[in-house]
């Protein structure tokens, strides 16, 4: 027998119970990555030469460097810098907010400046102010077109959260090594792992996929 | 009262307007005219300061407006605006369109708001579209919901541009008939159309724009029987 999932067959639940960890990590970093990315856009947008240049300068670092390179950095760098010793799920967390920040910032500047002109112009001349037009009327209708994009990046981050495994975070990933070095048997587990993934990420594009049919008919 | 004083401005190399200067009575109705291209728009969009102009002074109130320090925003309370493509904002019910700004700049209760704003849907004839998303009104519903938003901000001045030329010919008299509404009821109206019938009936004045410049300032009544200059004949001659 070339595979031996009988072997394995217990480990799976052990497995599985990475898929809360996984979840956890995409969920809330997607959260807090889209509060970041609103806000970095809304540098992007400004009329404030400086701002625009920080946030410029923040996405093409952050998407311009290896993501793993990140982890490590702010999972090691920071204790040795602050004396704070963080842990592996605020390391996890704080980096891959920053970095999806990044991304979500782009998908959101694209938006914005999908916004037709007479939206702001209309905004403008009833008084309304600068902070409310965004708020309340050039954020919502930019969201609502890039709702899609955000799901991908929903399964960018799902699968990338991977690397959380590489510091000891007890993920999918991480779990299915730990089972593999201990049943010295390394296909299945990782397959398993495999699978679970997959399964997420196709929940998460047939979400996509209904999203822009519904966003498509209104 | 609008008081526009030797306006000028340009989009990078193109003049665009080259020194208006004018004069706009409180509660006038005036209806700025004139070949596609000839800086109408422009114009109209420097009373609100959609456009700054690049030399000159509008005034309203006595208030120069495109000076430094200017609250842009109070001006913009006092002067209504009204567009060619509506712009409603989609993703807002027609009543919500209407109160929006009364809720957020007036800062009025909501429930004023919304006693103000179904006031104000009858008098366009939009009562039952209260709920009703703009994708879901017709292209003259949407300008009347328009109308009705920037009356909200209970403006003195009220500036149209173009209000009929995006909408099907079977809906263009409704629109006109709730502009001619407010007419004469006090507040100052800039419209610019090329509805020529409709700015001889409702216009107590007609600016002509040519290429820039205000070559024509009559009342209505003599621009349409014997305008002035040779360039306005031509124009009246082509469109009536
Ligand atoms: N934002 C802009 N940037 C560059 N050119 C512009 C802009 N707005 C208007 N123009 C130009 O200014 C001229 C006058 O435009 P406009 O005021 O819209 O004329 P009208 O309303 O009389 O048709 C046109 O040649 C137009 O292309
Ligand atoms: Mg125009």
């Amino acid at each position: 027998m070339f595979l031996d999932f009988e072997r394995i067959w217990p480990s799976v639940p052990y497995i599985l119970q990475g898929v809360q960890v996984t979840l956890a990590y995409t969920s809330v970093s997607l959260f807090l990555g889209f509060f970041w990315g609103t806000f970095l856009a809304l540098f992007k947008v400004s009329h404030t030469k400086p701002l625009v240049w920080v946030a410029g300068f923040y996405t093409s670092i952050f998407r311009g460097t290896p993501l793993l390179l990140q982890l490590m950095l702010i999972y090691h760098a920071i204790p040795q810098l602050t004396g704070y010793n963080i842990s592996i799920w605020e390391a996890g967390i704080l980096t891959f907010t920053l970095n999806s920040g990044a991304y979500v910032a782009e998908h959101i500047r694209g938006g914005i400046n999908a916004v037709d002109k007479g939206q702001m112009e209309a905004a403008l001349s009833l008084g309304i102010s600068y902070p409310f037009i965004m708020k309340d009327i050039i954020l919502p209708q930019a969201i609502r077109t890039i709702l899609p994009s955000l799901v991908n990046e929903a399964i960018d981050l799902l699968k990338e959260s991977a690397l959380i495994s590489v510091i000891g975070g007890a993920d999918i990933l991480w779990r299915a090594q730990i089972v593999a070095s201990e049943k010295y048997l390394y296909f299945e587990p990782l397959l398993i792992a495999g699978a679970a993934y997959y399964v997420l990420v196709m929940i998460l594009t047939i979400a996509a996929r209904i999203l822009e049919k519904k966003l498509k008919t209104t | 009262m609008i008081l526009l004083e030797n306006i000028h401005k340009s989009f990078g190399a193109l003049v665009v307007l080259k020194g208006i200067s004018g004069r706009i009575p409180r509660g006038e109705v005036l209806a700025i005219v004139g070949p596609s291209g000839s800086g109408k728009s422009t114009l109209l969009r420097s009373i609100n300061l959609l456009e700054t102009p690049t030399s000159g002074k509008v005034f309203v109130d006595n208030v120069c407006i495109n000076d430094k320090g200017v609250d842009i925003r109070k001006l913009r309370t006092k002067v209504g605006m009204v567009f060619q493509q509506f712009n409603l904002f989609p993703h807002m019910t027609t009543l919500e369109n209407v109160i929006y700004a009364p809720l957020r700049v007036k800062k009025i209760k909501r429930k004023d708001a919304e006693t103000l704003g179904k006031k104000l849907l009858e008098k366009v004839g939009l009562k039952d579209k209260a709920k009703t998303y703009p994708a879901h009104l017709s292209g003259g519903q949407k300008q009347r919901a328009a109308i009705a938003r920037a009356l909200a901000m209970e403006p003195e001045v009220i500036l149209f541009d173009e209000p009929t030329s995006s909408l099907d010919p079977e809906m263009v008299k409704e629109v006109l008939d709730v502009i001619k509404s407010l007419a004469h009821t006090g507040i100052t109206m800039v419209i610019v159309s090329h509805e020529m019938g409709f700015a001889r009936e409702i216009a107590d004045r007609i600016w002509f724009l040519d290429e820039g410049r205000l070559i024509e300032d009559s009342m209505s009544k003599t621009f349409f029987k014997a305008p002035k200059t040779k360039r306005a004949q031509s124009f009246l001659e082509k469109v009536l």
